[in-house]
């Protein structure tokens, strides 16, 4: 059914489906877990972006779909799997070789946290500093959760995985996650945003911007894309747990627009912290002093959000 | 048309370094990818120079490191581009993860690895143990005795890596300091020359590359059949890479007038009772060492490696068949062996050769020159070997053994 038909068949649809430039291009029944926003996710950036746009991936959660070895689902991007290490270098590369060739292409990065703020970091960095044109969506699920929901940098303060542990002397992770898309902001590139499943529209609006801004150079979207496994949560909670981190400022939706920094959503009473903790098992084991320690981190995170947000006015 | 019109190579006297340089600027590629490490620094502000001068129409990638370099060329290659990088020692093995991947999808790279000893003890010296601890790596590996061979090499590998029949990325090595940073005359062919060197590549059909659109994958999962099947392609086309070596330096040769005998080269082997093989900068002295013993009586040969993967099996073979000792000097040495990989490797061509004394002799690390003593030492020692006497199977001539 292509898009067309789908407005036709439905009186009212979500607005968001205005962006959208293709129909699905993946199969039905891919191997993503049940309840996974990770598909939503990348059936999402596929729709808004358009079937040309050309996948970079790696070993993780989305490799089995984006790169095969999924026999019988399967998508139509044209994509290029790689090392871990190896994502925004060969995106690079990909780039560099279409723009020779007078080829214009959308180059999308599709990695995890472990990916984006781990191992593939340097590559990452080095990419953003040259201003490379490119796409690079890191979908944040907080740890290693393709081989075993261990710890990484992007995992938060307190959170149980499966080598930050909870026990007699384990409290699970005893340091807070790496602020990455702020990281991303100071790398003064085209356009940096946080994103999340609950707010499509808002996810659309970026995904369209960074369509365009790619041209001119690096645009970095960090997406928050919870893992009802690792998370320890319901299969049906995801977007409610996307809701609750953008409404208790744990995730809070932004965009930085060649440096303008504006918050995209406004949360007019965040919640506590615990709305949010609440919801996932990995959180389950928070005494009041980690919470109040998770609520701290939280809020001076977005102290110095809306610090910078506050030297633009909007519609300026 | 007046012959002194016609447009002529150029000669030069310039380093090894400079002489890569300009051989991947006549090889024109689209994409080249660039980070400094010492003694390779040199070929990238070269190939900066001639881009910052416009002589080198090519997209310039500085990245943050070699692994970057490594999959920055490799993903360009996918998408159709003829490529260039250039590293060594720490920077190789700093890329291996990469350097796996760019053999497995069989993408065309030319890469200049200046040969110099690896992290672990550290120095800033020559030592082919890089090259080593890149063997198995499934790339090509060739190896330039002089600033004049490392110009060609380069050419000849653009033409190999890119054959239908190969596709496979090849690594040229050439020692560190010793020729990194030699100034020797050089001809420089002509531009006109070297396209059409490099044009019949052209009309091959064309190589599966990535394109927007297309919903063509690279990198896909192999799992089982489809691993070994795969691997069974590579190896094939290695074995292929063998004796299209031998043609593509047999065609260089008719082009240009130079030509090096392929896979290796024997210098004064036809009646050699004995045979010292040994690669790289050493080769010069070694000849000179053999002329001297050959004025002195002894009769023995040279066998210069050039190509170390493949290995050059067949033609190995029949060189070495039928001598009464065969020496070989390894720049480099065989962790858990305790000789030479050189000597290692053709110790396993022994059913094939027959048995008679084989002696390992390792020389030249860190910087340690391969002096004309040296090689005297080795070329007696091999002597001695084959009029019968003890010898002794491994020899590390550097510390004074």
């Amino acid at each position: 059914m292509t898009t067309t038909e789908t407005v036709t068949r439905f009186k009212k649809l979500p607005k968001v489906t205005q962006y959208y430039k293709n129909e699905d291009q993946f199969t039905p029944g891919v191997a993503f877990c049940s309840g996974c926003t990770l598909e939503h996710n990348v059936r999402f950036v596929s729709r808004v972006l358009g079937k040309d746009a050309i996948f970079v991936g790696t070993p993780s959660c989305s490799a089995p779909v984006l790169n095969g070895a999924n026999d019988g689902a399967w998508h139509r991007h044209a994509h290029y799997a790689c090392t871990m290490t190896g994502v925004a270098s060969s995106a690079t590369g990909l780039r560099r070789a279409f723009l020779k060739a007078g080829k214009d292409a959308t180059i999308v990065c599709f990695t995890g946290d472990g990916c984006a703020m781990d191992v593939g970091f340097q590559p990452l960095s080095g990419a953003a500093e040259r201003n490379e044109k490119i796409i690079y969506i890191c979908y944040d699920n907080e740890g290693y959760m393709n081989t075993g929901i261990q710890r990484s940098s992007g995992t938060p303060l307190g959170a149980s995985t499966s080598t930050t542990q909870v026990g007699s002397t384990g409290q699970g992770k005893s340091t807070g996650s790496k602020n990455m898309p702020m990281v991303m902001a100071m790398h003064d590139i085209p356009f940096v945003a946080t994103a999340t499943l609950s707010h499509l529209d808002d996810y659309a609006k970026k995904l369209d911007k960074a369509r365009e801004f790619c041209k001119e150079g690096f645009v970095y979207l960090h997406v928050f894309t919870p893992c009802n496994v690792g998370w320890k949560t319901p299969t049906d909670a995801s977007i409610e747990v996307c809701r609750a981190a953008v409404k208790t400022n744990y995730f809070p939706l932004w965009e930085a627009d060649h440096g303008r920094f504006r918050m995209t959503y406004k949360t007019k009473k965040p919640h506590p912290v615990e709305d949010l903790t609440s919801l996932l098992g990995k959180f389950k084991h928070l005494d009041g002093a980690q919470l109040a320690a998770l609520q701290a981190q939280v809020d001076k995170r977005f102290h110095v959000l809306q610090s910078l947000c506050a030297g633009f006015t909007e519609g300026e | 048309m007046d012959a002194l019109k016609q447009p002529r190579p150029e000669t030069r006297v310039i380093t090894g370094n400079a002489a890569a340089a300009y051989a991947v600027r006549l090889c024109r590629p689209d994409v080249v990818s660039l980070y400094p490490i010492t003694p390779q620094s040199e070929v990238i502000e070269t190939l900066e120079r001639f881009h910052a001068n416009g002589t080198l129409d090519a997209e310039m990638v500085q990245v943050e490191g070699e692994n970057s370099a490594q999959n920055v060329v490799c993903g360009a290659s996918m998408a159709g581009a003829r490529v260039f990088t250039a590293t060594s020692s720490y920077g190789l093995v700093f890329m291996y993860d990469a350097i796996l991947q760019t053999a497995g999808y069989r993408a065309p790279v030319v890469m200049v690895n200046v040969n110099r000893e690896p992290p672990g003890i550290h120095a800033v010296c020559s030592g082919q143990q890089d090259m080593i601890a890149t063997r198995d790596s499934g790339w090509i590996q060739v190896i330039a005795e002089s600033v004049q061979e490392i110009l060609d090499l380069v050419i000849m590998a653009y033409r190999l890596a890119e054959d239908r029949e190969v596709l496979l990325p090849i690594m040229v090595n050439y020692d560190g300091f010793y020729l990194s940073f030699l100034a020797e005359s050089v001809e420089i062919p002509e531009q006109e020359a070297v396209d059409r060197f490099l044009a019949p590549l052209n009309d091959q059909p064309p190589r599966p590359v990535l394109e927007p659109g297309s919903s063509k994958g690279c990198g896909a999962h192999g799992l089982g059949a489809g691993y070994v099947e795969l691997r069974r392609k590579h190896m094939a086309a290695l074995d292929r890479a063998r004796g299209k070596f031998d043609e593509v330096d047999a065609l260089f040769g008719a082009d240009f007038g130079r030509s090096y005998g392929g896979q290796i080269d024997c210098y004064r082997t036809d009646d050699a009772e004995i045979i010292l093989v040994t690669s790289g900068s050493a080769v010069g002295t070694a000849r000179t060492v053999i002329d001297a013993k050959r004025a002195a009586g002894v009769k023995v040969g040279l066998v210069k490696i050039r190509m170390f993967r493949p290995f050059p099996i067949e033609v190995l073979t029949k060189a070495l068949q039928g001598r009464k000792a065969i020496g070989v000097l390894d720049r480099s040495i065989a962790f858990g062996w305790d000789c030479g990989p050189m000597y290692q490797e053709i110790r396993a061509l022994t059913p094939e050769i027959g048995t008679v004394p084989l002696l390992s002799f390792i020389d030249g690390l860190a910087n340690m020159d391969i002096t004309k003593p040296h090689i005297e030492r080795v070329v007696d020692d091999i002597q001695r070997a084959a009029l019968g006497h003890d010898y002794q199977s491994v020899t590390w001539i550097a510390s004074g053994e």
